[in-house]
C-alpha cells in the first residue's frame, strides 16, 4: 500500500506538469483549431530562461519563475505573430506545417545557443525530504504540485469570471461573430498564446528542477505527451486538459511501477489511439458536430 | 585516334589527382617523401555522450601528433575524426565514410557499445582492423577477427564491483537500475553473476530508457525493497540525475557503477548526491607511473583538461595501431595480424595483451567520489 500510494503521488506530480502543457494546446486549439506543435519548445525555452535566471543572474525562485514565464510567453506570442497569423485564412494544413517548422526552428536555435549537452538545474533553495504518514516526498515535488494547482485555479478564474475570459470563449465559439460584437480578435488570440505559453514555461521550470535536466530536445516528448493529455481530456476543453494530464501522468507512472519502464511511452500513445478510436471527443469533451 | 580526349569526370579527377601528387612529390624533392597513412576515429563528438567521444578523439590525436613529432616512424600519420552523435545509425554512415572516402588503414572506435555493434560489422566485412577503446558490451567480441577491444568488458566490471561491495564493504542487499541498451543489460548480467558468486541478495531490478529524465517510479520500487547499495548500469548524465532523485525520495544508499561514470560531468551534474559513489575504471589520472604521467601532462597541455579512461585507452589503442603499421606497412590485413600479436604493450593503462577473442587483458581499478574527486580505492 505504501509503495502504491507513493507511486500515485509520483504520478500526480508528473501529471500536473503534463496538465500545464496540455492547457496551452487546448486553449490554442479552442480559439484557432490549430495543434500548436511548437508548444513543447516553448516549455523548453521556459526551462532554459529559468535556468539562466537562477544560475547566472542568481534570482530567487519566486522572481525567476514569473520572469521565465514572461519570456516564454513573449516567444509564444512572437511565434503566433510570425508563423500563424499570416496563415490564418489559409488551409489548416498550412498552419500545422508552419507549427512543425517553428518547433524544429526553436529547437535548433536552442542547440546553437546552448549546445547539445544536458545541463543540471539546481533549485535555488534547499530541497528536503518529507515524511507524510506512509508517504515520502520532498519540498520540490510539493512545490511543483502547488504551482500547477495555483496556475490552474487562476486560469479557471480568468476564463470563467473575467471579461478577457469571456472574449476568449466568444472567439473560440465563433471568431467572425465575436469580431462583429466588438471583440478584438487578434488581441484575444495573442493573449491566448501568451497565457498558454506562460503555463508551459512554468511546467518547464518545475520539471527542469525536479529531474535536474535541461536540454534543447527536452520539449519533444513532454510536448507530445501534453498533446495526448489534451486529446484525452477533450481538445479545446480546459478542465479536460487538466484531467487528461493528471490521468496520463498516473497511467504512465503506474505502468512503470507495475510493468516496466519500457511501457512508459507506449502507454501514453496507446491511450491516445484508444481515445481517438472510442471517444474522439475525449473524457470531458462535448459531443459537438463539426460546424458546416 | 592519336588525340587524347579526357571525357569522363572520373578520368579528369584522376588526372588532377595525379598532377597534384606529382606536384607534392616534386615539392618534396631531395628529401625522402614519406607516405601518409590515415587512422580513423569515430564516436559521439556532440550530444549526451560527447564527453566520451571527445576524450577518445583527443587521445588518438595526441598519439598521432607525438608519433609524427618523434621522427621515429616510416610513415606520416593523419587522424580523420567522425561524429556519430552517439547514434547507432549515424555511426554506420561515419564508418562508411572513413573506409570508402578517407581510405583509413585502421580505426580507433567506435566509442559506445550500441554504435560499435552497428559500425563494427561494416569494418569487419571491409577488412579494416579497428580497436574500440570503450565499447564494453560482451557481444562486441563476436563481431569478428578484425575487432579488438582495449577495455575491460561490462560484465567483468560489474561482477568485480559487486565482489568488492559485498566482500570488502560488507553490503548484502543489492539493487540494480539499468539502462535498456547493450551496455546496461551487460552490466546487469554481471551484477546478477556477481551477486550469485558472492552469495549476496539481489533485492530489486528496474530499468529505464536512453534519454529518460524521470526515474522516480523506478526509485520508489527500489526504495520499497530496502537495499543497501544501488548499482546504476548507465552513463554519467542519467547516473547523476538518478542519484539526485534518489536523494530526494530519501533513498540514501551506496551508489555504484562502471566506467560510464568516469567523467568530470558526473560530479558537475550530480553534486553532493554522487558523493561516495563507487565505479570501476581502467585508468588512474593520479598515477605515479612515469610513462602515464608523461601522457597526462602532454594531454593536459594540449587540451586543458585531465585525460579520463576513454582518452587513455584511445591513446594506447592508437599507439598499438601506429606500432603495427610501422612494423608491417599500411596493409589492412597485415596490420590486423600485427595488432593481434600485441603482447604486454607498455600502455598508460597498464601492460596490454590481446586475447584470442580480441579482448585486451589488463588491470581494473575501483574509484570512489570523495569531495567531488575520483580517488582510487583499489
Amino acid at each position: 500500500m505504501g509503495v502504491l500510494g507513493q507511486q500515485l503521488l509520483n504520478g500526480l506530480v508528473t501529471g500536473s506538469a503534463y496538465a500545464l502543457i496540455a492547457l496551452g494546446y487546448t486553449m490554442v486549439y479552442g480559439v484557432l483549431q490549430l495543434i500548436n506543435f511548437a508548444h513543447g519548445e516553448i516549455y523548453m525555452v521556459g526551462a532554459f530562461v529559468g535556468l539562466l535566471l537562477v544560475t547566472v543572474v542568481k534570482l530567487p525562485f519566486l522572481a525567476a519563475l514569473p520572469l521565465a514565464m514572461l519570456a516564454a510567453a513573449l516567444v509564444g506570442v512572437t511565434v503566433e505573430f510570425v508563423a500563424y497569423r499570416p496563415l490564418r485564412r489559409s488551409s489548416r494544413l498550412a498552419v500545422l506545417i508552419s507549427a512543425i517548422g517553428m518547433s524544429i526552428f526553436l529547437q535548433n536555435v536552442a542547440l546553437w545557443i546552448f549546445g547539445p549537452a544536458t545541463r543540471s538545474f539546481p533549485p535555488p533553495f534547499q530541497v528536503s525530504v518529507l515524511q507524510i504518514g506512509p508517504l515520502r516526498t520532498n519540498t520540490l515535488a510539493l512545490l511543483t504540485l502547488g504551482v500547477a494547482l495555483v496556475m490552474m485555479v487562476g486560469l479557471h478564474y480568468l476564463v470563467r469570471h473575467t471579461k478577457t475570459g469571456k472574449a476568449m470563449r466568444a472567439v473560440a465559439q465563433d471568431r467572425d461573430t465575436a469580431a462583429l460584437m466588438g471583440i478584438n480578435v487578434n488581441r484575444t488570440i495573442a493573449l491566448t498564446f501568451l497565457i498558454g505559453s506562460s503555463l508551459a514555461a512554468a511546467a518547464g521550470v518545475m520539471v527542469g528542477m525536479l529531474f535536474n535536466a535541461v536540454v534543447p530536445t527536452m520539449g519533444v516528448m513532454p510536448g507530445l505527451k501534453g498533446f495526448v493529455a489534451a486529446v484525452l481530456g477533450g481538445i479545446g476543453n480546459i478542465p479536460g486538459a487538466m484531467l487528461g494530464g493528471i490521468v496520463l501522468g498516473l497511467a504512465e507512472t503506474m505502468g512503470v511501477a507495475l510493468l516496466s519502464s519500457q511501457w512508459r511511452d507506449a502507454i501514453a500513445f496507446a491511450i491516445l489511439i484508444l481515445v481517438l478510436l472510442y471517444k474522439p471527443s475525449g473524457l470531458l469533451g462535448a459531443r459537438v458536430e463539426e460546424k458546416v | 585516334m592519336s588525340k587524347v580526349v579526357v571525357r569522363s569526370l572520373r578520368a579528369r579527377v584522376g588526372l588532377v589527382a595525379a598532377l597534384a601528387a606529382l606536384l607534392v612529390l616534386t615539392a618534396g624533392a631531395g628529401v625522402f617523401a614519406q607516405q601518409t597513412v590515415v587512422i580513423g576515429t569515430l564516436g559521439p563528438l556532440t550530444g549526451d555522450y560527447a564527453s566520451y567521444g571527445v576524450s577518445v578523439a583527443n587521445g588518438v590525436e595526441l598519439a598521432v601528433n607525438e608519433a609524427n613529432a618523434s621522427g621515429q616512424y616510416n610513415y606520416v600519420f593523419r587522424v580523420q575524426k567522425e561524429d556519430t552523435r552517439g547514434d547507432s545509425v549515424q555511426a554506420v554512415n561515419a564508418i562508411n565514410k572513413l573506409i570508402e572516402l578517407d581510405r583509413v588503414t585502421a580505426i580507433v572506435g567506435a566509442v559506445l557499445s550500441g554504435e560499435t555493434m552497428t559500425a563494427g560489422p561494416i569494418a569487419q566485412d571491409e577488412g579494416v582492423p579497428f580497436i574500440t577503446p570503450s565499447a564494453t558490451a560482451p557481444a562486441v567480441s563476436e563481431i569478428g577477427d578484425y575487432e579488438f577491444r582495449n577495455v575491460i568488458t561490462d560484465d567483468k566490471q560489474s561482477a568485480q564491483m559487486i565482489d568488492y561491495v559485498v566482500n570488502t564493504l560488507g553490503l548484502q542487499r543489492i539493487a540494480v537500475l539499468y539502462t535498456n541498451n547493450d551496455y546496461g543489460v551487460a552490466l546487469r548480467q554481471g551484477v546478477e553473476a556477481g551477486v550469485r558468486a558472492a552469495g549476496a541478495q539481489l533485492v530489486a531490478v528496474e530499468s529505464f530508457l536512453d534519454g529518460d529524465s524521470d526515474f522516480t517510479a523506478q526509485l520508489t520500487n527500489i526504495a520499497a525493497a530496502n537495499p543497501e547499495a544501488l548499482y546504476i548500469a548507465g552513463y554519467y548524465t542519467e547516473a547523476a540525475q538518478i542519484a539526485r532523485q534518489a536523494q530526494r525520495i530519501g533513498l540514501n544508499v551506496r551508489i555504484m557503477g562502471a566506467d560510464g561514470f568516469d567523467s568530470p560531468l558526473l560530479v558537475e551534474l550530480g553534486g553532493d548526491a554522487v558523493e561516495g559513489a563507487l565505479f570501476t575504471s581502467g585508468f588512474d589520472s593520479e598515477t605515479d607511473d612515469p610513462a602515464a604521467r608523461a601522457f597526462i601532462e602532454a594531454y593536459e597541455a594540449a587540451y586543458g583538461v585531465k585525460p579520463d579512461m576513454f582518452a587513455a585507452n584511445a591513446y594506447d589503442s592508437a599507439r598499438i595501431i601506429i606500432q603495427a603499421i610501422n612494423q608491417v606497412g599500411p596493409n589492412r590485413a597485415a596490420v590486423r595480424d600485427a595488432i593481434a600479436a600485441t603482447t604486454d604493450f607498455p600502455g598508460v593503462t597498464g601492460p596490454t595483451t590481446f586475447l584470442e577473442n580480441g579482448d585486451a587483458d589488463k588491470p581494473l581499478l575501483i574509484f570512489e567520489v570523495q569531495n567531488g574527486r575520483f580517488v582510487r580505492v583499489r
